[in-house]
């Protein structure tokens, strides 16, 4: 059996793992071997693989950032925990894990708990929809991309709760902000995505990276991504636009109150939804886990080659991130606010406007030409 | 969302210190603030009258944790003005450079914490880089890093050594390169200048209705500089431009520091020249001994001091980084002062917070108290 697809990958470990269980528990060996049982639990090892993916992937994205950023600020980031630091992050997920974990006296129990749990659920079941290769989803979701963007806007909603039930005036004006940003930038986010629609004709993105095989869409929609990427900075709640979580005037912003295990959420979340929003330019705009043709065939063909370069490509787009959250201030809400209504929403609708005219002149195929570009 | 007041401190990352800044609210515009101080009140001048001269410059570097010699440098002036005695020209030198090098120490680290509230963050790690620099040298000659203990009344306690001025000078070649980075850093970005420009303004004339006085009252384009205007030292011998902006905001109080630590490397090359070529000694001779070490004088001696020993009062005024300071010293006879009473500059600037504060938004706080650059140890003495 040809292991192409992350789902025969867990199918196989699941029958493998009930074959085993068959072969030591003879009696097992017959309701184990039903096919319902088999899909159960290959499903349950699909999702276990998702989630380390998706967790081992954030934790090194944070020290990923921690040592650019080091290197910014002249200095070099972890160094202490495994080599260059690399297990820092688990040795501070671990004593965040041992904290005590408090609740204001006055705070609403349901919301205080519910809100980073939510949060941080949503974030993770981003990544069953965005594959980071061939074979990685099965393919059986053809509005993939917007299911993708449904889950990314969640976010306000559980930040909202949990910064209203912790009962702080810091966390209650942390998530109004975050509310009002978030909802100010989800409109030029998704009006960037209606220009890859445009171009690529669908919802899907395994096909979105299938149509870059010529050209990556960065080249004809360079002001839906520049629109897209600012946007996600701002879903993302990084410098310059991490206002909800302003620590010079509101302390932590809408965490305020967390400690320990359910910071630790927040964080991851955080993080993952960095590393989803990443993931997501690389897709739209990058060429998902594609190489433009004229590379030597070596440097595609290796075993996990496409995973490999769509990582690389996702940290390089979120270095950039970093970068600017190496080089600038953070902006104030009304400014933010401003940016997002009266600048980035228009300039989504020129992009809109720019690739239904590159659709409707069928210049499209130009940009397969330029090196740069792929094809 | 109704009106309400919120804490903002005393454990409050905006506060730099330990003080309490109450805001009333509306949504995100500020009402109405209420600065609270005392926190970290020490009770420095009262200690002071039961100590011998000398013992007094060990809190002068308590009283403002970023600016410890600056304060010894005023402490120690208004104390020989009230005992009569008069420093060596090369100590008074000494000083003039520990000053000197004091403020680009200060001011550096007031852009760092500056730019953190901001949420600029490596500049907050160049600034610290750059300041560390300074720390080592005084640490070379004075031993200490934050607490110097360096200023003596009538000199300092020890000259600098040997290869000092040179090490200086690769520090001051080091640093001006540096100012641009910052520079670029900050006034290149267009966010800052939006963060920033017509934001927290303070005119000129209330400024001065208010006793604020330092960057904030020079940004508001006054040139009003007690090194120019009443030269203490030897600030008269040395070459300097007073910086000034007219913006009278944020901004403007940026660029007058950046400013005034290019003109502190000028003063501070001219200083080192002069020290090279100008060898002596660094504490005046004949000083009385309880000025010193701890003593207590006995019997006839005692009898001597209380009656002979010339009664006085000194003031002596700075231009300290953040602003005018003052000292006030009675000499009623005796080993120790009298009544030492001490202006703090950050406490009028503070004062006047609600002037610039309110009207603007709750995420201007930070910057604009930024701006002011507060320490609290100067407020609560």
């Amino acid at each position: 059996m040809a292991l192409t697809t992350l789902w025969d990958v867990a199918y196989f470990l699941a029958s493998a793992l009930l074959t085993l269980v068959g072969r030591v528990i003879p009696p097992l060996a017959a309701p184990l071997s039903n096919g319902d049982v088999i899909w159960g639990l290959s499903a349950l090892v699909f999702g276990a693989i998702l989630l380390a993916a998706s967790m081992i992937n954030t934790i090194m994205l944070i020290w990923f950032e921690r040592k650019m950023l080091g290197r910014f600020m002249d200095r070099r980031g972890a160094m202490h925990v495994g080599y260059a630091g690399l297990l820092q992050n688990f040795a501070d997920g671990l004593k965040l894990f041992r904290k005590n974990t408090f609740k204001p006296r006055e705070a609403d129990e349901l919301g205080f708990y519910a809100g980073p749990i939510a949060y941080m659920v949503t974030s993770l079941l981003m990544f069953g929809v965005l594959p980071i290769s061939t074979g990685w989803s099965d393919g059986s979701l053809p509005l993939s991309m917007l299911l993708a963007l449904v889950i990314f806007s969640f976010a306000p909603l559980f930040i909202f709760i949990s910064a209203w039930s912790s009962n702080n005036k810091y966390s209650l004006m942390g998530g109004m902000r975050s509310a009002a940003q978030m909802i100010a930038y989800e409109v030029p986010i998704l009006l960037a995505v209606v220009a890859v629609v445009l171009v690529s004709g669908s919802f899907d993105l395994n096909t979105i990276v299938a149509e870059q095989q010529n050209y990556w869409f960065w080249g004809p929609l360079v002001l839906a991504m520049v629109v897209f990427a600012i946007g996600m900075l701002a879903e993302m709640e990084r410098i310059p636009f991490d206002l909800p979580e302003a620590e010079a005037e509101l302390v932590e912003g809408w965490n305020t109150e967390y400690g320990g295990m359910l910071f630790a959420f927040f964080m991851l979340a955080d993080y993952l939804r960095a590393l989803a929003g990443s993931f997501l330019i690389v897709l739209l705009f990058l060429g998902g886990w594609t190489l433009p043709t004229y590379v030597p065939s070596a440097l595609t063909t290796f075993p996990l080659a496409g995973i490999f370069w769509f990582l690389v490509k996702t940290y390089a787009v979120f270095g950039v991130f970093v970068w600017i959250r190496a080089a600038l201030p953070r902006v104030r809400t009304d400014q933010l606010l401003r940016i997002g209504w009266m600048r980035m929403i228009p300039l989504s609708l020129a992009a809109v406007v720019l690739a239904a005219a590159l659709v409707l002149v069928k210049c499209l195929p130009v940009f397969g030409c330029i090196p740069s570009m792929g094809g | 969302m109704s009106e309400m007041w919120i804490n903002m401190g005393p454990q409050h990352p905006m506060t730099h210190g330990l003080w309490n800044l109450r805001v009333r609210i509306d949504g995100e515009r500020i009402l109405d603030v209420d600065p609270e101080m005392g926190y970290l009140h020490r009770g420095i001048e009262k200690i002071s009258e039961d100590r011998h001269y000398n013992e007094v410059i060990t809190l002068m570097d308590r009283t403002c944790y970023v600016a410890g010699i600056a304060w010894e440098h005023l402490y120690v002036q208004a104390a020989e003005k009230a005992l009569g005695i008069a420093p060596t020209e090369r100590s008074d030198w000494i000083r003039m450079m520990s000053e000197e090098f004091q403020r680009l120490a200060s001011h550096i680290m007031w852009y760092a914490a500056f730019v953190q509230d901001l949420g600029l963050m490596s500049p907050f790690l160049y600034g610290m880089r750059d300041r560390d620099l300074i720390l080592d040298l005084f640490q070379s000659y004075t031993g200490g890093r934050l607490t110097y203990e360096y200023m003596r009344v009538g000199g300092v306690r020890n000259d600098v050594p040997e290869g000092f001025t040179h090490r200086a000078r690769e520090v001051l070649d080091w640093l001006e390169p540096r100012f641009v980075e910052y520079d670029r850093l900050c006034m290149g970005s267009d966010i800052f200048r939006r963060r920033c420009d017509d934001l927290g303004v303070l005119k000129a004339n209330d400024c001065v209705r208010l006793g604020v006085t330092g960057p904030m009252l020079r940004s508001a384009g006054s040139k009003r500089d007690l090194r120019k205007d009443r030269p203490y030292s030897r600030y008269s011998q040395v070459e300097f431009d007073v910086a000034t902006a007219d913006s009278a905001d944020v901004t403007g109080r940026y660029l007058v520091r950046m400013e005034e630590m290019r003109q502190s490397v000028r003063i501070l090359r001219q200083v080192l020249d002069w020290l090279d070529s100008h060898p002596g000694p660094v504490l005046a001779d004949h000083l009385p001994r309880w000025l010193g070490a701890p003593y207590a004088p006995i019997g006839r001696e005692a009898y001597l001091l209380k009656r002979n020993y010339p009664k006085g009062v000194g003031l002596s005024a700075i231009e300290e980084p953040h602003g005018e300071a003052c000292a006030y010293v009675v000499n009623e006879g005796g080993e120790h002062p009298y009544r030492v009473k001490f202006r703090s500059p950050v406490f009028a600037n503070l004062s006047a917070a609600h002037h610039y504060l309110v009207g603007y938004h709750v995420a201007d706080i930070p910057p604009i108290m930024g701006s002011v650059d507060v320490c609290v140890g100067e407020v609560d003495r």
